[in-house]
């Protein structure tokens, strides 16, 4: 195969070979790449997943496979899809009129894009964080207890919106104010708000579009050591534009380039030390992107 | 040349000519604008007050009696800030339960009725506030918005099914008894929990019980005061003296509040000299036309007379008539717009059209809706000849394109990213709606919806076009009667040949006209001010 890194059909023949099952058989083995693999189940799954915004492509038949119980980070520079793919997830996508898919994603063995799946009760299992931290105005307590409340959980309020502050590492510092404005919080507080707002409902995965891209370091690192305690009870999926963050935190990355293709996905170790492709490493190591 | 640089003082210097030039330009048209809005107003108030007839004498004992005074408790006010604070808190209840009361008087007793009032109070008014409550303290019992939906749709059919059977019970028990059950007993409870729970006062159960036990107590005296029924105690004690005793209370308990009360005492102190001053002294203090007389009888042919009372209940009536439709329709239009009209496609491009045209027609002149009222109300819809309901009509459809677009720029103002957090919770749409984009919107939806109604108010040209009465001698009766209105009776008696009518009477219309509308928005302003708390 040509290392010519201009041919860029060639190379996707390349990374093709190196991170996909047939999708023909369907099967959800392993990859057969020779790098060692962190075992896990395979919760979301994509299959030549194309999306469109009007006439652009934004994502060209992306193979996916997410595991459970893992942070999987994705990188690439900016206008690389990879925060559509996050979008694809939780069908958000749908709400942008122009937006239009065509694959598979399938969520838990079930195609996310099928008639049958309400996009609501999809979201209610795939909690989402989004990169400006988004309070609603309301108290800190309200917030908490938004997704409770719209779900109609019949749960103790006061304890589960007390746990998911604990979790997200919120709640000693807002233990005392629980009725006043979210607003009035830091933006790092605001992002663990949001953080502790989306665990409330108890999801299986959490999405995270950027989630430190807004703060600076000292929240950032909360943020990270949280993303880490979580990945315990939940399936992580991060985008993110600094790659130290990918490489500290994450078990698994995605690499997207420019045009909305996955170049290589593998262990966290392997992208960064040993990629198989040229671009990867020439991304990695700064000189594009 | 104006951006030559020299390099005599260092870096050099820039022109600021054209821009200072154009600062000023900004100021002046700012000053000119205010300039003529305040020769106008003040016109009009010297006109209605009869201001020319007073000896300089008498402006001379006014500013040494009252002017000097409160201007002295505002300069006493910059060293204590706490009692101007309590001065403006005595002040603003007593003039908002004043006024509040009036509103209250005109919509229960003269365009309702206490039989009506009381049909609604029952099936829509105490339900929804009672479900209210509880959701209040169930914050987890969905059900109950839906449960208040029902009552705000299913609510007003059923009252009007329901009226002979609550007409009966009013005529049983009266009228009075019922402003008892319907505002005296709820003020009662709203004020038990301001004073125990909000404000911390004192005993709550004590204060509703001497406030029930007052309204009914003071009914012989009540009897003998003129002009004053047992409803009309039954409603300003529920508007102004419960509220003015609270805040009496509040002020009266804090020792540092306490000096505020020289504020409204030096003002009414002020005044009561003043008064008995000029009727000592042969010294002729202003002759206005806006008077008590004026805004409680009926117009009349001799100038010292007239009065604009049926006109401000018939305009009064079509006011609340219109802010409901616009309000409903508006709100409901404009949440469509944003909301669930498609962007794309077939229904993109109607949605895109109807909002176009909305524009549009918010630039189309008030005559034609007056002619398109004829058309529809009174000949098609056959709601009669210049009564309060084909008035409200034509002037709901006159100001539904502003308050439309005024609601869409409050809901487009929600920032999507709200929106999209809630859609990310695994909100529904309308549950987005619900939680998140109309509590955000709706201190800009109610300023739109003010200032449209503003304008609905002072409109002349399509009341004439759909026969609303110059002058009517009593006031409408209910919606379906013929009607007068405030801006027909000026525009009549600005015709009339005397100078009497021309300057005084009509200036003092205005100045009615221009206190209706003020009412409004304080009311409106209240309104948005408290949302925006709530929201935090």
């Amino acid at each position: 195969m040509s290392q010519d890194t201009s041919s860029t059909e060639a190379e996707r023949e390349e990374t093709d070979q190196l991170i996909t099952t047939d999708p023909g058989r369907g099967g959800l083995s392993e990859q057969d790449n020779t790098s060692t693999v962190m075992t896990g189940d395979t919760i979301i799954q994509s299959r030549n997943l194309d999306v469109f915004y009007g006439e652009t492509q934004a994502l060209q038949s992306v193979d996916l496979d997410i595991p459970e119980n893992q942070v999987t980070a994705m990188i690439g520079p900016s206008g690389c899809g990879k925060s559509t793919f996050l979008r694809c997830i939780n069908r958000m996508n749908d709400l942008i009129d122009v937006a239009r898919m065509d694959g598979e994603l399938s969520f838990d063995g079930k195609n996310v894009y099928d008639d049958d799946v309400d996009p609501v009760t999809l979201r209610r299992r795939i909690g989402m964080v989004f990169q400006h931290p988004n309070p609603f105005p309301k108290s800190i307590y309200d917030n908490v207890a938004y997704g409770l409340r719209i779900q109609d959980r019949d749960v103790d309020m006061d304890s589960v919106v007390e746990e998911s502050l604990k979790k997200a590492a919120l709640w000693d510092e807002v233990k005392d104010r629980l009725n006043e404005s979210a607003l009035d919080l830091s933006g790092g507080q605001q992002q663990r708000l949001c953080i502790a707002r989306a665990i409330a409902v108890d999801p299986d995965v959490l999405l995270m579009d950027e989630p430190a891209s807004a703060l600076d370091p000292i929240a950032t690192s909360k943020i990270e050591d949280l993303i880490e305690e979580l990945v315990e009870d939940y399936t992580v999926v991060i985008v993110t534009h600094n790659m130290q963050q990918a490489a500290r935190i994450s078990d698994k990355t995605a690499v997207f380039l420019t045009g909305g293709e996955l170049v290589e996905f593998d262990d966290t170790g392997t992208i960064f030390e040993n990629p198989e492709s040229q671009r990867v490493e020439d991304y990695i190591t700064g000189k594009f992107g | 040349m104006a951006t030559d640089t020299t390099t005599e003082s260092g870096f050099g210097t820039v022109s600021r000519t054209k821009g200072i030039v154009f600062e000023y330009l900004t100021l002046a048209s700012s000053v000119a604008g205010i300039l003529a809005l305040s020769v106008l107003l003040g016109y009009v108030f010297w006109d209605a007050f009869g201001m020319e007839s007073a000896e300089i004498a008498w402006y001379g004992a006014f500013a040494l009696l009252v002017v000097v005074p409160v201007l002295a408790f505002v300069a006493y006010t910059q060293r204590n800030p706490v009692a101007g604070e309590a001065a403006l808190e005595l002040f603003s209840t007593t003039m908002g339960g004043i006024l509040g009361g009036l509103g209250t008087v005109t919509i229960l007793e003269v365009v309702t009725g206490a039989d009506i009032w009381f049909g609604y109070f029952v099936t829509v008014v105490a339900p929804l506030c009672a479900l209210y409550l509880y959701g209040r303290s169930q914050p987890n019992a969905s059900w109950v918005g839906l449960a208040m939906l029902g009552f705000l749709v299913l609510g007003p059919p059923i009252g009007t099914a329901l009226l002979p059977i609550t007409t009966t019970i009013v005529a049983l028990i009266g009228g009075p008894f019922v402003y008892l059950f319907t505002l005296t007993i709820p003020g009662a409870l709203v004020l038990r929990y301001v004073v125990e729970d909000y404000l911390e006062l004192g005993d709550g159960d004590l204060t509703a019980g001497v406030m029930v036990a007052v309204a009914l107590l003071a009914v012989p005296l009540v009897d003998r005061l003129p002009l004053v029924s047992r409803s009309v105690w039954a409603i300003f004690l529920t508007t102004l003296f419960a509220p003015l005793a609270v805040v009496v209370w509040k002020n009266l308990a804090d020792r540092e509040r306490r000096a505020g009360f020289a504020g409204p005492g030096v003002f009414a102190a002020g005044i009561g000299v003043l008064l008995v001053v000029t009727d000592r002294t042969a010294l002729n203090g202003p002759t206005p036309w806006f008077d008590w007389q004026y805004v409680t009888t009926s117009p009349s042919r001799f100038a010292d007379q007239a009065g604009l009372y049926p006109a401000i209940i018939g305009s009064v009536g079509i006011i609340v008539l219109v802010a409901l439709i616009t309000m409903l329709l508006g709100v409901g239009a404009a949440v469509f717009l944003e909301e669930y009209a498609p962007d794309s496609g077939l229904g993109g491009a109607v949605a895109r059209f109807i909002r176009i045209n909305i524009s549009n027609l918010a630039g189309v002149p008030s005559v034609v809706y007056g002619l398109l009222g004829l058309a529809v109300f009174v000949n098609l819809a056959n709601l009669g000849v210049g009564t309060v309901i084909t008035a409200a009509f034509t002037l709901s459809l006159l100001i539904l394109p502003i308050v439309i677009i005024s609601a869409r720029e409050a809901i487009r103002a929600v920032p999507d990213s709200l929106r999209q957090a809630s859609y990310g919770m695994g909100a529904t749409r309308w549950q987005t709606i619900r939680n998140v984009v109309l509590p955000r919107a709706i201190p800009g939806i109610l300023t739109g919806t003010i200032l449209a109604l503003g304008r609905a108010i002072g409109e002349t040209a399509p009341l004439i076009m759909i026969g609303v009465a110059t002058t009517a001698f009593s006031p409408p009766e209910g919606i379906f009667s013929k009607t007068s209105a405030m801006p027909m009776q000026i525009f009549a008696w600005s015709s009339f040949p005397s100078q009497e009518f021309q300057h005084g009477v009509v200036a003092a219309g205005v100045v009615t006209l221009l206190v209706v509308l003020l009412t409004m928005n304080s009311i409106a302003i209240l309104l948005r001010n408290k949302f925006e708390q709530e929201e935090l």
